[in-house]
């Protein structure tokens, strides 16, 4: 298709380029083709990939709008994510190849009807020129969702207490690969920048092809690193490959041709006219609404809720100055004291860790819940955050109440496996340093634990501080 | 994809460039000849040491890496601007510095000819050309260790079972893509394929702008994990953006302003046959080298000595993850408790010649990347490098007749020059800074001849317990360097076990106390995914 020019006139002027200056002038007379006119599979071609893009970038499908409007539209950060995140959704509630499958051939039907109806179109400049819009909109705003929540980095966030005290094997891939981009939030900065830096070369039709030059190894590498760590988001990511993909193609033929071929290179002809005044103004106020709602607003919610923490983890407040790492001095069940054992049939704390938040995690021989996510997801409800337990089968979690006055815990486990999920504590604060807790466990016994808050030294941290240059004793 | 009518362009299809350059351009390519020209061949004399000394008969894949990886810049003047390396980027502003003064004093040279130089279009693409092979030889080298996944080893059982803020950014990042040997693939196919497409004229743009993203997201990882290979990926990002400059006022013209664009190229005519017959050779033999040679010895050493890992193959009885059931220590029972600064809590035997276990007791740590090339299973310290936790690394030579392990601590205190051969670091923290020991007695278990004749036999040559397939010249030589002990910690333990799943030390621990500890293997399993691929042979 992009081989496919509208001749003008013979150039004759003068080229301005230095290297050029001392050559002949350019001699453009003739084409064998008719001015403007495509070759039959060209048109067929562009008939099937413009019916099969439409139905996969315009948001057509009901599920859309049951998401993104089903609660109202608040243009909030979770509102504005998932708007810009739209993908046909027909076999099941999450993208699968089987859904492009099936749009092919819908987009095969359309253009055995098109061509019987369009015989004697020439060409399609026109409507290539407004499908390239469409997908370089839809990929931007794509791209630009991500980009943003990177940019401010809360996508991957910094690992939580209750991360760093979890064994390396007790983190499923996905979630190693989280919290170790999570430990640098500079490059996750990065990454985001350049995610937006490429969406915002899609907005103009001249710096497209080089922003493509940008996502699809970028998109390439997301796509890779999903299919590696059993992430899930693979279909989305080919998805934005193949809208990358497909713009490339306008101008991949001019660039291999000038750069590998090293011949003589036309550039595209086509410019899109608009003459009528209605057009530039409407043009103008969809392209300023566009960068209006998805990058200043969408931007500045970010910004706000990067402030606040992030949307990753609980913003509930903990117990004050209970943050910390706590070893179990003392474990009674039932007033007999239990040891530090390597039995497994022994039920002993082994570790505590309580969050900034309400959360505390216990470390013990029992195997909590393994339980999975691999989508990004912005869940607004506090109570329903998972990112700091799921993925993780070192620990069990459980989000706390805490009556103040009461000094009662009611504990709610999160990945607790039978009916110790829920546990209700008396504590109690000798000193700063100290928690002891009791109460009664699902069997009615007892529980007398006592907690000491250590300094714990992370290498991660250490390291970090002085660089790895000088000797360090940990 | 041809266009239907051509333009009528000079006969001579081998060239089509400006005759005339203006005198800023004669300059700056002048200033940038000398630069890169420096920066693209070796600078150290250890690397023409090596090269000489490679046995192209009994190779292995370190001899062509080393070829590949060296540093580069004129170092004559020092590598320190204002007292500071500058990140390491110092070497390359006084490069720039002693370029720049260079260049103007071979205008000023030309300038007084008769007949000054016009143009500098052949000499244009020999620069190109040597930057495009170096480049091209570079990542290829940096990219097999990748692509057979060996440069960033599957967490050893150690290493699963510490605690993920117990170990440095660096090797955190090491680790993340160690888990996934398959994503270490892809990269090592990204790496080859922009080195290879770098080979030749057609793909030099895509090649580029390949290598100029990849690397340049690896020395953006490199600042901000400390990873320390910041200098040499950024040597790469340097290089690939001088080859794309080439295009981008064509694709500039093309793509932005829109506009009918001449391409701009130049090749030497190769009129007479010596030297197309030396071109085509020497470009046969750099490509065979480098692609399909170099693939087989990186093959080989993923198969049976992965070059991070030990590659000897551990007591087979001894395997898994282990609680201490009982720990005696000068015969008084220490009971269990994780918090214990004498106590092991836990212990691992790994599927090679190493044993680990977990103390609460501080310890000095190696913060190095555990890289490099050593050949010795000893000296391989993936599994301390960057490890902290209080878990100890110990290497063992075991004597399976007699059934005594004779284990040595895998930190050194002084420790090894690593990468000798390129001249420059790519291991942070390294000899300076260490944690030193006090000067130990050698009696009991530190004497000279603490391992007997006896036992040696029974151990074997560590040397030839790889498969015969992996010797090679290199580790021969390394092995017969005579060394006597590094000054490092040692136990010697007897074991006992009728199949692995309890084994009863007795011995002597690193302070010379009697010990006597009972292993329990428990069945561990990990929410991670074991690895679908394995390096080396155990």
């Amino acid at each position: 298709m992009s081989t496919t020019e509208i001749l003008e006139a013979p150039v004759r002027k003068k080229v301005s380029s230095s290297a050029d200056r001392d050559r002949e002038q350019l001699d453009t007379s003739g084409s064998q083709l008719a001015p403007g006119a495509w070759k039959a599979h060209e048109k067929l071609l562009f008939r099937f990939f413009f019916i099969y893009f439409i139905l996969q970038a315009l948001p057509l499908d009901w599920k859309y709008y049951r998401d993104v409007l089903g609660n109202g539209f608040a243009f909030s950060l979770h509102d504005l994510f998932y708007a810009a995140r739209y993908v046909p959704r027909i076999v099941a509630d999450i993208p699968a190849f089987a859904d492009w499958a099936i749009l092919a051939l819908v987009a095969a039907v359309g253009t055995a009807a098109w061509s019987a109806a369009d015989r004697s179109r020439t060409e399609y400049n026109g409507l290539y020129y407004a499908l390239r819009v469409i997908i370089r909109y839809r990929l931007a705003v794509g791209l630009l969702a991500y980009g943003f929540i990177k940019l401010f980095p809360m996508q991957m966030p910094y690992p939580s207490l209750s991360h760093l005290n979890t064994a390396y094997g007790a983190l499923d891939s996905w979630k190693l690969f989280s919290i170790s981009t999570g430990i640098v939030p500079g490059y996750q900065a990065f990454l985001g920048s350049v995610e937006i830096v490429a969406a915002l070369l899609l907005l103009n039709r001249k710096t497209a092809t080089i922003g493509t030059f940008i996502i699809l190894p970028f998109t390439g590498n997301v796509l890779m690193s999903n299919l590696a760590y059993e992430g899930g988001e693979y279909v989305y990511a080919l998805l934005l490959i193949s809208f990358a993909l497909f713009l490339l193609v306008f101008d991949i033929n001019r660039i291999l041709r000038l750069t590998s071929f090293e011949k003589i290179t036309r550039p595209n002809l086509y410019k899109p006219a608009f003459t009528s005044p209605g057009w530039k103004y409407s043009r103008l106020a969809l392209k300023s609404a566009f960068v209006f709602v998805f990058v200043f607003l969408y931007g500045y919610q970010s910004y706000a809720e990067h402030k606040e923490g992030g949307y990753q983890y609980s913003h509930s407040a903990g117990l004050k100055n209970t943050a910390g790492l706590y070893t179990v001095e003392e474990f009674k069940v039932n007033n007999t004291v239990v040891p530090y054992t390597t039995d497994n049939d022994v039920f002993r704390w082994k570790d505590v860790v309580f969050e900034k938040w309400a959360t505390l995690s216990v470390r013990s021989n029992k195997q909590p819940l393994l339980v999975k996510t691999n989508t990004e997801e912005i869940i607004e409800d506090d109570a329903e955050r998972n990112y700091e337990f799921v993925g993780s089968a070192g620990r069990e979690y459980y989000s706390y109440s805490a009556d103040t006055l009461a000094h009662t815990l009611t504990l709610t486990g999160k990945n607790v496996k039978g009916e110790d999920a829920s546990l209700l504590f008396h504590y109690s604060r000798p000193d700063a340093q100290t928690i002891v807790l009791e109460g009664l466990n699902a069997e009615h016994d007892s529980l007398h634990i006592v907690l000491n808050r250590i300094d714990k030294k992370y290498l991660l941290k250490e390291a970090a501080k002085g660089g790895r240059q000088r000797g360090l004793k940990l | 994809m041809a266009e239907h009518t051509d333009i009528n362009l000079t006969e001579d299809t081998r060239e089509h460039a400006p005759v005339l350059w203006r005198e800023y351009q004669r300059i700056l390519f002048r200033i940038a000849f000398i630069f890169f020209i420096s920066i693209s061949i070796p600078n150290s004399v250890e690397w023409y040491k090596h090269v000489v000394a490679i046995d192209w008969t009994n190779l292995h894949y370190r001899d062509l890496y080393d070829i590949a990886r060296f540093g580069s810049g004129l170092n004559i003047f020092g590598n320190k601007l204002f007292g500071s390396t500058l990140a390491g980027y110092a070497n390359w502003i006084i490069t720039l510095i002693a370029a720049t003064v260079g260049g103007l004093i071979w205008t000023f040279i030309d300038n007084r000819r008769k007949n000054p130089v016009q143009n500098y279009n052949l000499l244009y693409y020999w620069l190109r050309a040597i930057v495009r092979y170096r480049a091209g030889i570079g990542i290829i080298g940096f990219g097999f260790t990748k692509l057979l996944p060996v440069q960033m080893p599957y967490p050893s059982t150690g290493l699963l079972n510490t605690d993920f803020g117990d170990f440095t950014a660096q090797k955190i990042y090491w680790l993340s893509i160690g888990i996934v040997p398959w994503y270490q693939i892809f990269a090592g196919v990204v790496e080859v394929t922009a080195g290879t497409l770098l080979f030749f004229r057609r793909t030099t743009l895509i090649g580029s702008v390949l290598l100029f993203g990849a690397l340049g997201d690896i020395v953006y990882v490199n600042f901000a994990y400390d990873g320390g290979v910041h200098g040499y990926s950024s040597y790469f990002v340097l290089l690939s953006g001088f080859l794309l400059v080439h295009y981008i006022p064509q694709l500039y013209r093309l793509l932005i302003l829109e506009q009918t664009t001449l391409p701009v190229y130049y090749y030497p005519t190769l009129s007479k046959p010596w030297q197309r017959i030396t071109r085509v050779s020497l470009k046969t033999v750099t490509i065979v080298v480098f692609l399909p040679l170099f693939f087989y010895l990186q093959l080989i050493n993923f198969w049976y000595d992965p070059y991070k890992q030990p590659s000897t193959k551990g007591v087979t009885a001894l395997r898994g993850y282990y609680a201490v059931t009982e720990f005696r220590l000068n015969n008084h029972v220490i009971p269990y408790s994780p918090l214990d600064s004498v106590r092991w809590s836990e212990a691992t035997f790994e599927n090679w010649t190493t044993l680990t276990f977990k103390v609460n007791r501080r310890v000095p740590l190696d913060l190095s990347n555990g890289g490099g090339d050593p050949q010795r299973d000893i000296n391989r310290t993936f599994e301390v490098a960057g490890v902290g936790g209080g878990r100890r690394v110990f290497h063992y030579f075991a004597d399976t007749i007699d059934h005594v392990l004779y284990l040595q601590d895998k930190y050194k205190a002084v420790a090894d020059r690593r990468n000798v051969t390129a001249g420059v670091g790519g291991d942070a923290g390294e000899a300076q800074g260490r944690v030193a020991s006090g000067k130990r007695k050698k009696d009991g278990i530190y004497a000279d001849d603490w391992i007997s004749v006896a036992a040696w036999e029974h151990i074997g040559d560590e040397n030839k317990k790889i498969d015969s397939r992996a010797a090679s010249t290199r580790r021969d030589r390394e092995f017969a360097k005579v060394k006597g002990f590094d000054e490092r910690n040692r136990m010697v333990l007897k074991f006992d076990t009728e199949d692995g799943r309890r084994v009863i030390l007795t011995g002597l621990d690193e302070n010379q106390d009697s010990l006597y500890v009972v292993l329990d293997k428990v069945d561990r399993t990990y929410a991670l995914s074991a690895s679908t691929l394995s390096a080396g042979k155990y």
